[in-house]
């Protein structure tokens, strides 16, 4: 029982908990993991927004997905910390608190680590499942993503979306 | 009309079921055993560990069946451990669950024939001699089969007519013999590209072959025609076209499925299997009882089945006194290659016909079946082409890297996708070559790490021979030829040993000798009087193609043997 009793604390918390950022040791303050996932996300690929596709949603879905293993979920809110910590020692603020071209540094900076490419590649593919979703899944109505390429879906299409 | 399954009967708790035949698992290997025999009027058992999905279920979510894998088990409740061996004799273990490296290919009524792409190729008759023809290689347990081409053609063509085998029979040096002109189904439809294949393959002298499918072009055998829906492979079909053992046989056949049932063990005595005892979704234990007991489990899981059905007569496990139970575990050899076809070096109507969506590319060369090299002559393969598969994420996800072997976003990333998928198509090449037998791949259970249902995982210990890499180099050389003349650019290829997870074979090798092989002729179990395993465990060596067809044939002509022995009987 140990194990579901675990797994349902992280999908109650996931994302609602914020996450306390240090500076050498001395605490900075709380971010929160959801805000600055969809900032990244806009950050990263503004044209999912663009489209009418609402990314960050979708992030939400997925990170309750049953069938994404919690390690991916975990490293998702880690890359948070670890983000707002190379803000803090590169421009002393908290990554929302940066300009735009400050936050573009930092992802750059960031990409040259093995974890951050990582992260960076994590979040893109989340953006792109939500660009290519189904209208089942609710963050892409107008099936923007596959209008934007002429792109030709399988069928039949879904009638119900698997979470 | 598909008929209804039939649940048989309620599997309460305790209750034992009593059958002709049990059948362990519902794929390629098993159906045709469950067709064959339940419409000969003998009752058949079907136990099936995954759920009932039929033609309305299928849909094409990406999200779903790619992402999410939809059709296989959660590898943190059912998982493998991978034992790899490198170069330097290091071994490396892999949990699977940590390392998210996945063995499972299809849990489901049909097992993944559901999924499969249907690239159909028959064994050759020298596939079935590899020893005598092309001698030994040091380091590969290679033995001929006991069973000659001739054995299996009259099943060959019984696969074509019941499971429906659709292409143009190819006239070629390595081409096999066959006992009917013609396939019984007319080609499906292919994209006009492929013309520019069969130029640049005439050009250099290659044979371009069409591609034989395991799909209907249209409506027959009680089901609909090809809808070229775009997505095939890995998506289960919501036609019927598609030969799956679901489609073509259970749905056929008065064979009664109970789904959701985990085998976890065979019970017996020193000379027959009694009980099977399975596990349904609730963890209640059943039994079944019958008169013969079939394996079909796919290969890797069928051998983890024997495993671990230790009893005081197997000490080692079921049919396993001779300690051959997974050995010789196989898997396709090769790799895969690609190249992208651009609007640049197409006029306005190519460009077109390039990007219509649905049809097939279906060619294939087998030019190097065979071929010599520093006088000796080796065994070589198939290549088949096809276009990169319509799935938009993973096509949109192998633009993040820019050349540099960067990470991109923003303008950089949605324009190199933009430009790639509106301008140019991916035309890819999988390469099927023997992946040889060896000591050191093999099927064993995991001494402490057990799954979901308490019952130990299989450990699957790898090791590809160099030969393997050798050959499939040589025959992505000749597939990158044929692209670089179609005018492809970006050809790249990649040769491993690291293998295809859903082309396995071996690890119940049949064979004449008892002391060296699991199975008969038959592929009866040589130690127990009415244990049978018809998936592809039973391959000593697997040919240089993809496995289905011959699984398909082999275990219709099991079912042969069996109808023989329960009519005796
Ligand atoms: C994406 C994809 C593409 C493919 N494309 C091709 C192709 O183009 N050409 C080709 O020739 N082949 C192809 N294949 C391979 C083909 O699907 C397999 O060779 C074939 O289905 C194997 O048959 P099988 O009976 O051994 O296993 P399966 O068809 O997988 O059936 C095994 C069944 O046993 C069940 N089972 C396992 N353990 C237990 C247990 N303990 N108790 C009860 N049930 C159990 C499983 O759930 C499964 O349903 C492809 C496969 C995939 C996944
Ligand atoms: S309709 Fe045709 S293309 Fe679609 S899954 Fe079935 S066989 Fe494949």
């Amino acid at each position: 029982m140990i194990l579901n009793a675990r797994r349902s604390f992280l999908k109650s918390s996931f994302l609602s908990i914020g996450i306390l950022v240090t500076l050498r040791g001395e605490l900075f303050g709380a971010v929160s993991p959801l805000e600055t996932l969809s900032l990244v996300q806009n950050d990263l690929f503004p044209f999912a927004g663009e489209l009418g596709v609402n990314a960050p949603a979708y992030l939400g879905i997925a990170l309750n997905h049953s069938r994404i293993r919690d390690t991916d979920k975990i490293f998702l809110r880690n890359g948070v910390q670890w983000l707002n910590e190379e803000a803090l020692e590169t421009y002393q603020s908290i990554y929302s608190k940066l300009s735009s071209s400050q936050r573009q540094s930092i992802l750059q900076r960031i990409s040259q680590k093995k974890w951050g490419e990582r992260w960076i590649n994590a979040i893109l593919s989340y953006t792109m499942e939500a660009i290519f979703s189904d209208r089942v899944y609710g963050v892409n109505p107008k099936d923007a993503g596959q209008k934007w390429l002429g792109h030709t879906a399988g069928f039949p299409r879904p009638t119900k979306a698997f979470v | 009309m598909a008929r209804a399954y039939g649940r048989f009967p309620p599997p309460y708790k305790g209750v034992c079921v009593k059958v002709d035949v049990c059948i362990i698992g519902s794929g390629a290997g098993g159906s045709p055993i469950a067709y064959e025999l339940s419409n000969a009027g003998f009752s058949v058992l079907v136990l099936e560990k995954g759920k009932n999905f039929t033609e309305k279920d299928f849909s094409k979510d990406e999200l779903a069946v790619s992402r999410r894998e939809l059709f296989t088990p959660s590898l943190q409740e059912e998982q493998h451990v991978i034992n790899q061996k490198f170069k330097d004799g290091t071994i490396e273990r892999y949990e699977g669950a940590e390392y998210n490296w996945n063995f499972w290919n299809g849990s489901m009524v049909g097992g993944s024939s559901n999924l499969m792409s249907g690239y159909f190729h028959r064994m050759k008759p020298d596939d079935f001699r590899l020893l005598s023809v092309y001698g030994a290689i040091e380091g590969a347990n290679i033995v001929d089969w006991p069973l000659s081409y001739g054995e299996l053609e009259p099943y060959y063509k019984k696969v074509e007519k019941i499971i429906g085998v659709s292409g143009v029979v190819a006239r070629h040096k390595f081409a096999e013999p066959r006992s009917s002109p013609e396939f019984p189904f007319s080609a499906l439809e292919v994209n006009a590209a492929t013309k520019w294949f069969d130029k640049a393959c005439s050009k250099l002298g290659f044979h371009s072959i069409q591609t034989p499918r395991a799909v209907l072009p249209y409506d027959a055998l009680g089901r609909s025609g090809c809808s070229y829906s775009n997505f095939c492979g890995s998506y289960g079909c919501a036609t019927g076209a598609k030969g799956s053992a679901r489609a073509a046989l259970l749905q056929k056949c008065s064979a009664k499925i109970i789904t959701e049932a985990f085998v976890y063990r065979l019970e017996s005595d020193v000379k027959r299997v009694k009980k099977a005892h399975y596990y349904d979704k609730d963890m209640n234990s059943h039994e079944v009882e019958a008169k013969i007991f079939v394996v079909a489990a796919q290969a890797i899981e069928t051998s983890r089945l024997l495993l671990n059905s230790k009893n005081e007569y197997f000490k080692n496990g079921l049919a396993n006194n001779n300690g051959q139970v997974g050995k010789n575990l196989i898997f396709s050899g090769g790799g895969s290659g690609e190249g992208r076809l651009r609007f640049e070096n197409l006029s306005e109507s190519e460009q077109k016909e390039l990007m219509q969506a649905g049809l097939f590319f279906n060619r294939s060369l087998q030019d190097w079946y065979e071929y010599n090299e520093e006088g000796r002559k080796l065994k070589g393969g198939t290549i088949d082409f096809l276009f990169e598969h319509a799935n938009a994420v993973s096509r949109a996800s192998r633009e993040f890297y820019n050349e540099q072997g960067n990470i991109i976003w923003g303008d950089e990333l949605k324009n190199k996708i933009f430009k790639n998928f509106t301008t140019s198509r991916v035309l890819s090449f999988e390469v099927f070559n023997d992946w040889l037998p060896t000591d050191e791949c093999f099927v064993s259970a995991d001494e402490k790490l057990k799954d979901k249902y308490g019952v130990n995982v299989g450990v699957i210990n790898l090791w590809g021979h160099p030969q393997d890499l050798k050959v499939g180099e040589h025959l992505a050389k000749e597939a990158v030829k044929v692209l670089e003349k179609m005018g492809a650019e970006e050809i790249s290829y990649s040769i491993s040993a690291s293998p295809p997870p859903n082309l396995v074979a071996g690890g119940c090798r049949f064979g004449e000798n008892p002391k060296t092989s699991v199975l008969d002729k038959n592929c009866k179990a040589h130690e127990l009087e009415n244990l049978y395993v018809s998936d592809a465990s039973f391959m000593p060596t697997g040919g240089s193609v993809p496995y289905t067809w011959t699984i398909y044939a082999n275990a219709f002509r099991v079912a042969d043997k069996l109808l023989e022995i329960l009519r005796k009987a």
